[in-house]
């Protein structure tokens, strides 16, 4: 029985005007020339809501450049999709908001790097965080839903209490507090985001005690590093169980990060109904199920719960997508991690410089 | 919950009735999906009834011989989404 997706991301563009230095684009892109029109992707999200879809969220890359975001929100929300913008919100003014809201957006979620502009800025390779400010203002009075989506590692976590109060001051519905994820240009800067075991125990606990502060008031999610859990993350809820991915051409994905696995074939929604990719392509059954699984995984009894964990992760450190997660205290893989953590608790605070993200073509 | 207390969806969550799952209800990153009396409890909260009111509705609507029993029925319902910040209190 194949499940029923419930999300859409739509990477709608790759072009951003930020450079942060953990993106979760891929490190090769898609260019401007093949970015597709608001009409396929209106058919699209059409397609979606059939095949059981509720949710899309409209991202890139920065989704505010794409020259047709009006009626793409418009489209969403005529096929009967949830709308939710992930946005730096540069290039969003007060006027080009109220049309978005005005077309149908449900909900918009600003991205922050830092609580304070100089590290902010240093991480998003622009000068970001006063605009984003400005905007947070305007969003405080509008009628649709609000999420700060804060990305914290080794040199922000210090300063999570700030970010918790800056979302405060603001006066967001719910805050999501990201440990990066080490895919796409997070992982050519691990070693300078990679969390101390110290900062890593300070930020749960101190989560925990946000969360049950501002309960009723604010929600906040959380979102761990998984290289420090003891069982790898349900990524994604299992490959091609929930949630698609389409990228600014019209390729279809199971996850942001799958472009890694080098023998999957991506098919297109221009060239390929989209219940047949989610049903039927060879990349979406590469995964799906527990066919493919390798010890210690089969038998595992946490195999319904975590699904073997990430693929790409898998990919990443081991060199085999269809490796257990290294991440899990049972895979063989175990030590790649363990070592990462280990460099990481050792190293002083400040390591190489940055690699920025590259804007594609 | 208390019989002045006017709820109301909070921003960002949105009641839908999708034609093949039903009623659900959207909220950021997530969905509740709603069977029995919740539908229409939620369609009542609409910022301008008050708690006893829309008890007073649904008792009608289902010609429910206890109306105790509904209202606090419909107060467990909405407390528990009012702590998640689902439902908002005027």
């Amino acid at each position: 029985m194949i499940p029923r997706p419930q999300a859409l991301i739509a990477e709608i563009t790759h072009r951003c005007p930020l450079h942060c230095v953990y993106c979760s684009n891929p490190l090769a892109m898609q260019p401007r020339s093949g970015e597709m029109p608001a009409d396929i992707w209106a058919r699209v999200f059409r397609e979606a809501a059939e095949l059981g879809v509720l949710h899309v969220h409209l991202t890139g890359g920065e989704p505010l450049l794409h020259p047709e975001l009006q009626e793409l929100v418009r489209a969403g929300r005529a096929a009967n999709l949830y709308v939710n913008l992930i946005t730096s919100g540069i290039g969003l003014n007060e006027q080009r908001l109220d049309a978005l809201i005005d077309a149908g957006l449900d909900h918009l979620q600003l991205s922050f790097q830092d609580s304070e502009e100089a590290p902010a800025n240093e991480i998003a390779g622009a000068r970001a965080h006063a605009r984003k400010l400005a905007l947070a203002e305007i969003l405080r009075a509008r009628r649709i839903g609000f999420t700060l989506n804060a990305v914290v590692h080794r040199q922000n976590l210090d300063r999570l209490d700030a970010i918790v109060a800056m979302a405060e001051r603001l006066g967001v519905d719910r805050l999501e507090i990201a440990n990066v994820q080490y895919y796409g240009w997070a992982i050519e800067n691990r070693e300078k985001l990679m969390p101390t075991r110290r900062q890593l125990d300070a930020c749960v606990a101190a989560v925990r005690a946000h969360q049950e502060r501002l309960k009723g008031r604010m929600r906040i999610d959380f979102v761990p590093p998984d290289y420090y859990a003891r069982y790898p993350k349900a990524c994604m809820g299992g490959w091609g169980q929930s949630l698609l991915l389409i990228d600014p051409a019209g390729f279809v994905l199971p996850c942001h990060a799958a472009g890694v696995i080098p023998d999957l074939i991506f098919d297109n929604v221009q060239s390929r109904l989209l219940r047949w990719i989610w049903e039927e392509s060879g990349a979406f059954q590469r995964f799906r199920g527990e066919d493919w699984m390798p010890d210690p995984c089969r038998t595992c009894d946490r195999r319904q719960e975590d699904f073997g964990g990430c693929r790409c992760q898998a990919m990443l450190l081991t060199g085999n997508a269809g490796a257990t997660d290294p991440v899990c205290s049972l895979a063989p893989g175990r030590q790649l991690v363990d070592a990462v953590i280990e460099r990481a608790n050792a190293a002083p605070l400040n390591a190489p410089a940055w690699v920025y993200r590259i804007d594609p073509a | 919950m208390t019989a002045s207390n006017i709820p109301r969806l909070a921003r960002g969550c949105r009641l839908s009735e999708d034609p093949a799952q039903g009623w659900v209800l959207l909220i950021p990153e997530g969905v509740l999906r709603l069977s029995g009396p919740g539908p229409h409890i939620l369609q009542r909260c609409d910022g301008a009834r008050n708690f006893a009111g829309i008890v007073r509705e649904l008792g009608v609507a289902f010609a429910a011989p206890d109306l105790a029993l509904v209202e606090s029925e419909t107060a467990a319902f909405l407390d528990r989404l009012v702590a998640r910040r689902i439902v908002v209190l005027e």
